[in-house]
């Protein structure tokens, strides 16, 4: 007999959870939905007895597969969604917040702005702690991924980043503490600064005693951003090995994250451009202008800005805002952050850059109170969903085609050049595409969109190609999506088969049996 | 062409929760913005600046704090502001807002057209734009989802539930707009360095010379006299099936058993 929390008949009763935001669906033998540490080890133990695969699941909003299960237990954390706790340190005077790893990004912001949790089971300390957040100036987590219904655990897991990670970097800047439970059901606590490794050696005890050691991965990783791999450095913190491993390594059972103060102004720019070399130089420009220092800069190209056009009738999220003008080429959108005055100084200088690059001061949009923010937001978030409109559209007629899109970062000198062969390639293959995203870190998705399956298999190629010459040019294949399922090829090209085995003997100290998220990262033996 | 745009600072709606006991709307921590159908007659009049030049004055009365709108319609393109903020205003109803956004109005030079929104989102009254032109004694023309201007004549449709009316009405006039018209721009950078510098000081009852016994709670016909959230609708049937004449036949049923029909 299954403990209540575990379920059989998956495909009947709980068809969902069979698939994520990646569309692939897949099969399982079970799913439990715990609600405490205590039930994961349950779960855990379960899958050891009848020898299941154990795939992690939060909020399913990941593109890569990463939750989809290929059979086993479901383990959806779901239900673990408390706060656990505040803390307040007098060292960095920073606020820390613990939480379960079901927890959901917009949760965790609407409880911080609204200074209120549910403290039944918090210790003193942390309610006095509580006592000082409520009195202090409002608080806010950074992390701020497009997909809000994403759950810290999930966001940990896959180090999730978003546009304003220019400024804030990602979800591991703000991981202070963990909490996991091995496939073994072992525990192991791990807080910023105190488990080192030496040089490339670590060694590990979980609270029960045993000691898990051994190499990390020899290899280095490309110093851009990056969602690719196991974090591996000389004498690194050992939280980082687990941050971004996406699941393979332990379950989450607690996250403690650090807060940083609001900031009193928030503003957002978009700038549209007569043609993509003046936006080019913009921003070039804005990079370099230090009274500029933007939170997020994005980039929207021609053909991103057309799509928008064609499909604005399908999308609520453009009602809001007016129809784009012909003349408008290409658009970068930039966020500001900071005091009042210093975000008014920051537009300005903004406002010399544009006009000294190309474009004109007439041609931007301006959002400089909270409800016009939201307008922009929804606007960045109606190119995915009008991607996704195209491509289901064209399923009907070519059911095997799916969106390919990519998710490479390269060093700063080789952005207008990865960008210029995007477009040559594309051209030359006949595909249609958009090129949108995080310009700021060098970080295009180019999303391809084939309209036959011969179409599909062209663009997977180009996409290899591609993911080649960034990785020997310094850039990485998966700057924040991760790995999962579906990018599996390319982590081999960014580690080489060497670096892959390395990252393998890794997954194989803590997870011998290879149970957890198996299929993730790499294709198990 | 001079043409006013009276807006109201609000609370966002979508933001705001009502006081289970007194019924009144929780404002802390809630979001003020422009009045939503106010945008669409403040980008009514910058359409026709664009167009043909006008000059656009925005109006709104209220506390200091609502000089936040009218920094944001400088934002977007307005030339000039007028803030009517009085401790003598405060507590006016619909009828006292009229008469002293109309005394306002009457400050400002000559004026061809006074634009409002059709309602505002939190008192949902749409009484003060007809209000202002009854004090003002001109045309008032509701609901309107175009506006054409044609030397001295406005040419415009406004809709009510099953058609629209084409009305040609002479200025001056005043007219309230559905959300049809148009979509409101952004702010510009020009219009937020213009924002920034602005100066805006309150203007008082006084300085427009509004007779004190018209403003306020003393100046207010409406009375409120209890606030509540009428009682949820219970029990009801649904009548359903896959042929809607045998439904509807159901539904004749039930209405001549209950001796309606």
């Amino acid at each position: 007999m299954l403990p209540l929390f575990i379920h059989a008949a998956v495909a009947q009763d709980y068809p969902d959870y069979l698939r994520d935001e990646s569309r692939r669906t897949g099969r399982a033998e079970a799913i439990a939905f715990p609600a405490s540490a205590t039930e994961v080890q349950q779960a855990l133990d379960l899958a050891r007895q009848r020898n299941w695969p154990v795939t992690l699941q939060g909020g399913r909003t990941g593109i890569t597969g990463g939750a989809v299960p290929e059979g086993g237990l479901i383990l959806n954390l779901t239900r673990m969604q408390r706060v656990l706790g505040l803390r307040h340190d007098p060292d960095d005077d920073c606020f820390y917040i613990a939480v379960q790893p079901g927890l959901v990004l917009q949760e965790l912001r609407r409880q911080l702005r609204a200074r209120s949790f549910d403290v039944t089971g918090w210790s003193t300390a942390a309610r006095s702690a509580l006592a000082r957040f409520q009195t202090a100036p409002p608080q806010f987590f950074p992390p701020d991924p497009t997909e809000t219904t994403a759950t810290l655990g999930g966001m940990v897991a896959c180090n999730a980043s978003g546009a304003c990670t220019l400024r804030y970097g990602a979800t591991r800047d703000y991981v202070a503490g963990l909490r996991l439970l091995t496939a073994d059901g072992d525990t192991l606590e791990l807080r910023r600064g105190r488990e080192r490794a030496v040089r490339r050696q670590f060694a590990l005890t979980t609270t029960a005693g045993r000691t898990l050691a051994g190499p990390l991965p020899a290899y280095t990783l490309p110093e851009v951003k990056n969602a690719a791999g196991y974090c591996a450095a000389d004498d690194m913190d050992l939280i980082d090995l687990f941050i971004g491993s996406e699941g393979t390594l332990g379950v989450f059972t607690a996250i403690e994250l650090q807060l940083l103060p609001e900031p009193a102004a928030r503003w957002g720019l978009l700038a549209f451009f007569p043609d993509e070399a003046a936006a080019l130089r913009f921003v070039r420009a804005s990079r370099s202008a230090a009274d500029v220092r933007p939170a997020a800069l994005e980039f929207f190209d021609k053909r991103a800005l057309n799509l928008l056009r064609r499909e604005r009738e399908h999308l609520a999220a453009l009602a809001a805002l007016p129809a784009l003008p012909p003349a408008f080429h290409t658009a970068v959108y930039l966020e500001f952050h900071g005091a009042e005055d210093e975000v008014g100084a920051a537009v300005e200088a903004t406002a010399v850059e544009i006009a000294a690059s190309g474009g004109a001061a007439a041609d931007v949009w301006l959002a400089d109170t909270a409800h016009d923010l939201e307008k922009f937001k929804e606007f960045r978030h109606a190119l995915p969903e009008a991607v996704n409109r195209l491509i289901d559209e064209r399923r009907r007629r070519a059911p095997e085609v799916t969106k390919l899109g990519t998710d490479m970062a390269v060093p700063d000198a080789a952005l207008e050049d990865v960008l210029a062969r995007y477009h040559r390639d594309l051209a030359a293959a006949g595909l249609d595409y958009v090129i949108f995203g995080h310009i700021g870190n060098n970080h295009l998705h180019v999303n391809i969109l084939p309209e036959t399956p011969a179409q599909y298999r062209q663009g997977q190629e180009l996409y290899l190609a591609w993911a080649r010459d960034i990785v020997r040019l310094g850039g990485t294949v998966a700057a924040e999506h991760g790995i999962g399922k579906l990018k599996v090829p390319l982590l081999e090209v960014l580690l080489g088969a060497a670096g892959l085995a390395q990252l393998r003997a890794v997954k194989q100290i803590f997870d011998p049996a290879s149970r957890l998220n198996r299929g993730n990262l790499f294709v198990p033996d | 062409m001079h043409i006013v745009v009276c807006i109201k600072q609000v609370p966002n709606t979508t933001q705001v929760k009502i006081h289970p006991e007194t019924n009144t709307l929780i404002r802390e921590g809630v979001e003020s913005i422009i009045n939503p159908f106010d945008e669409n007659a403040l980008e009514a009049a910058l359409v026709l600046k664009d167009t043909l030049g006008a000059k656009v004055t925005v109006v709104t009365m209220g506390p200091p704090q609502a000089e936040a709108v009218l920094r944001e319609s400088i934002s977007r393109g307005a030339d000039h502001v007028l803030l009517l903020s009085d401790r003598a205003f405060a507590g006016s109803d619909t009828w006292a807002t009229s008469y002293a956004l109309a005394q306002g109005i009457k400050t400002l030079g000559a004026v061809d057209l006074v634009l409002f929104g059709k309602q505002a989102i939190d008192g949902d009254t749409a009484q003060v734009g007809p209000g202002v032109g009854e004090h003002l004694g001109w045309p008032v023309i509701t609901f309107v989802r175009k506006i054409e201007v044609e030397g001295n004549l406005l040419r415009v449709e406004s809709v009510f539930e099953d058609g629209f009316d084409k009305i040609e009405v002479a200025m001056p006039a005043v007219l309230t707009v559905v959300k049809e018209i148009n979509i409101p721009r952004m702010a510009s950078l020009k219009g937020r360095m213009a924002s920034r510098k602005a100066v805006i000081p309150p203007v008082t009852a006084a300085a427009i010379q509004a007779r004190p016994e018209c403003l306020g709670l003393r100046g207010s016909p409406t009375r409120v006299i209890k606030i509540f959230t009428p009682p949820k609708k219970t029990g009801g049937q649904k009548i359903s099936g896959a042929e809607p004449a045998t439904a509807a036949q159901a539904v004749i049923g039930k209405l001549r058993e209950l001796q309606i029909v």
